[in-house]
């Protein structure tokens, strides 16, 4: 009754005009920036991150926009999977399987419908498991000491890469490089400086914002013109929509066990979105037997990883909300946001800030409602904007984005920070050093820090107190396979993705 | 196949975690001492991570991806160096005139006719102006277009 109560008081928060319209806003946005090719919806929501603070929003304004901009950019992403078989991420692969075909059939329209149904589908599934569950564990976190939670933290660096990573040590080195970065500045408990080297603007550390889109939105230009993308791709042809009710009955199955298998594999730790759609796609290949024509354009083989993406996308939520540590790259820069507006993310934000997450939760129920809304009568809008060349769209987006860090400080020493954090951002996507551990690392050093001290200090220095009770080495013990699964499984089970995308074609 | 990326990154990494690692070693411990964890017990911690992933990195490295060369790498240069210069002259030039060129170049060295690249520069720079000067009421500098 608790929950039903606070969700309706989200509702209340969430559907003031103006965040309904800032809700809208970050729908079509999203939507925009998904739909660019290449474009994932981690980079997406990271160039949208300045526009939020320069609007001055409230924290839970800000907070409802960029969760929708996060839904509309992996809906847009599906656009170019579908239209251009280009994923936009990596989850958003098993998608190209049975999209491609349709839109080659001339069925992009109704591809494109589906997998909005499916999204909603998927998403809607997921914001019920997150309203049962999120309460459940965020009261369960709450017996948690200083020593599980940093025990919890290294759980988080571990299963980053998730199992489907590719080298799970450029994970771990990554993490390093950004907590590194994190313990630039005065220590917050001890009053020491460390590592400013005597320069004024390193006194309050490195800001994350600046880092978020330097890495992010600049490495991306440069890649842009290394790939020379810039007259983007102009063979996208659209048919008109002729879908039935019908049609959309018979894939609800398929969507709803998608949606259950997608959320489950969101809020395991490491699993991630990529498994979510890969699962969903491969349970429902099975289920549906020889009935299926998965892979030549078969409506439920676009539905199911759609359902199981977005099922998996908000059931990450449910660890980023509930302890404060993401599951996915794209969590990962929401609660980049979240700290920023001075919330700390964990059991204890549903008691200070309930208005908060239980706003959030609402918002991402409408703003999948709105996306449906939206899409099925507007995607021919969204496919014209795909056509727009990206040497138009990229200088103009990026040039936004430094706009907008600069009219947060008002000072080019940032800029030029983010300028560098952009070139090394390219180079350590060259070298395959993942960028999200690095930003989870600034984000979460100074937490991570904190609770060492504080396990350390009650044990007066024995370092044996980090694994001293069982549930403490129950998630050393996860942490542990999380770096080690990825060798044994990871390689067989991208084979297996790569394989199915070979033979799809 | 070549492995050479990431065994010269390796180096690289564990020379920063060396220097990193001596440098926390030098961080002044304030009154009091700070208790058994002082400001340099996470660093030196995190040294040692890194040190170690970097040693396997040189060990155990993956294959290479191949780096821009020629014209590509000199391009991306190009960028780079308009971005810089954008952010020197936004205080002085101010943002339309800034943004103009920023936007047209960059969109003219991505291949765009120059002709449309500057109205793009232009169009982007007035509708970005408008928005958060008038709609967002941010002041952004003016710079050359400042009447007074």
């Amino acid at each position: 009754m608790d929950t039903l109560n606070a969700l309706l008081a989200g509702f209340g928060v969430a559907l003031t005009p103006m965040n309904l319209l800032l809700a809208l806003a970050g729908c079509f946005l999203g939507t925009l920036i998904g739909a660019l090719p290449g474009l994932g919806p981690a980079n997406g929501v990271a160039i949208l991150i300045p526009l939020a603070f320069t609007l001055g929003l409230p924290p839970e304004s800000a907070l409802i926009m960029l969760t929708a901009v996060y839904a509309g950019a992996m809906y847009g992403g599906r656009i170019s999977s579908i239209l251009l078989n280009i994923p936009g991420d990596e989850p958003a692969m098993m998608t190209c399987l049975d999209g491609y075909p349709m839109a080659q059939q001339g069925k992009a329209a109704e591809a494109l419908a589906i997998s909005a149904v499916a999204s909603f589908v998927g998403s809607l599934i997921a914001c019920v498991g997150l309203i049962l569950l999120a309460p459940l564990l965020a009261r369960f976190a709450l017996t948690f000491g200083a020593a599980e939670y940093f025990a919890l933290f290294v759980l988080a660096f571990a299963t980053l890469g998730g199992i489907t990573g590719k080298n799970p040590i450029k994970t771990l080195m990554a993490a390093a490089l950004g907590l590194m970065m994190s313990t630039i500045g005065i220590d917050i408990s001890t009053g020491s400086q460390r590592f400013t080297f005597g320069i004024l603007e390193l006194y309050e550390g490195i800001d994350f914002i600046i880092a978020i889109v330097g890495l992010f939105a600049i490495s991306e230009l440069l890649f842009f013109i290394e790939r020379r993308a810039g007259d983007g791709d102009s063979s996208v042809k659209m048919n008109r929509l002729k879908l039935r009710w019908r049609e959309i009955v018979a894939v609800l199955p398929t969507s709803l066990r998608s949606g259950v298998v997608g959320f489950i594999s969101g809020v395991l730790p490491g699993a991630g979105a990529s498994l979510g759609s890969f699962l969903s796609y491969t349970v429902e290949k099975r289920m549906l037997g020889s009935k299926n024509r998965f892979g030549e354009g078969d409506p439920r083989g676009v539905a199911a990883p759609e359902a199981g993406n977005n099922g998996a996308a908000n059931g990450a939520l449910v660890p980023m909300l509930t302890l404060g540590i993401p599951g996915s790259g794209t969590t990962a820069v929401l609660l980049a946001m979240l700290v920023s507006l001075n919330i700390t993310p964990g059991p204890m934000m549903f008691q200070q800030h309930a208005e908060i997450v239980w706003g959030v939760i609402a918002a991402l129920l409408i703003g999948n409602l709105l996306l449906l809304l939206l899409n099925i009568p507007m995607v021919g809008l969204f496919v014209k904007i795909l056509s727009v060349p990206p040497k138009y769209l990229m200088p103009l987006v990026t040039l936004v984005a430094i706009v907008g860090i600069y009219s947060i400080s008002h000072s080019t020493f940032d800029l030029y920070f983010m300028i560098a954090f952009g070139v090394l951002g390219y180079l350590l996507r060259k070298l395959e050093i993942p960028l999200v551990p690095i930003i989870l690392g600034l984000l979460l050093g100074p937490e991570m820090e904190k609770n060492l001290r504080h396990a350390l200090s009650l044990s007066d220095g024995d370092w044996s107190v980090l694994w001293s009770t069982p549930l403490s080495v129950t998630i050393w013990a996860i942490a542990l396979l999380g770096l080690i699964l990825p060798w044994l499984v990871g390689p067989m089970l991208r084979r297996r993705m790569e394989a199915k995308r070979h033979n799809g074609r | 196949m070549s492995f050479l990326n990431d065994r010269i990154f390796g180096v690289l990494m564990l020379l920063l975690a060396v220097a990193y690692g001596w440098q926390a070693q030098q961080i002044p411990v304030s009154f009091g001492g700070g208790g058994p964890v002082g400001p340099s017990t996470f660093p030196t911690l995190l040294a040692v991570v890194l040190a170690l992933t970097s040693l396997y990195l040189m060990v155990r490295p993956d294959p290479d991806n191949a780096w821009p060369l020629g014209r590509t790498l000199l391009e991306m240069i190009i960028a780079v160096l308009v971005l810089i210069v954008y952010t020197l002259t936004l205080e002085p030039i101010g943002f339309p005139i800034a943004t103009t060129l920023g936007v047209a170049i960059l969109c003219w060295r991505m291949g765009a006719p120059l002709l449309r690249a500057g109205l793009v520069g232009v169009c982007g720079a007035a509708i970005g102006y408008a928005l958060f000067n008038y709609g967002l009421e941010l002041t952004l500098p003016a710079g050359l277009l400042e009447f007074q």
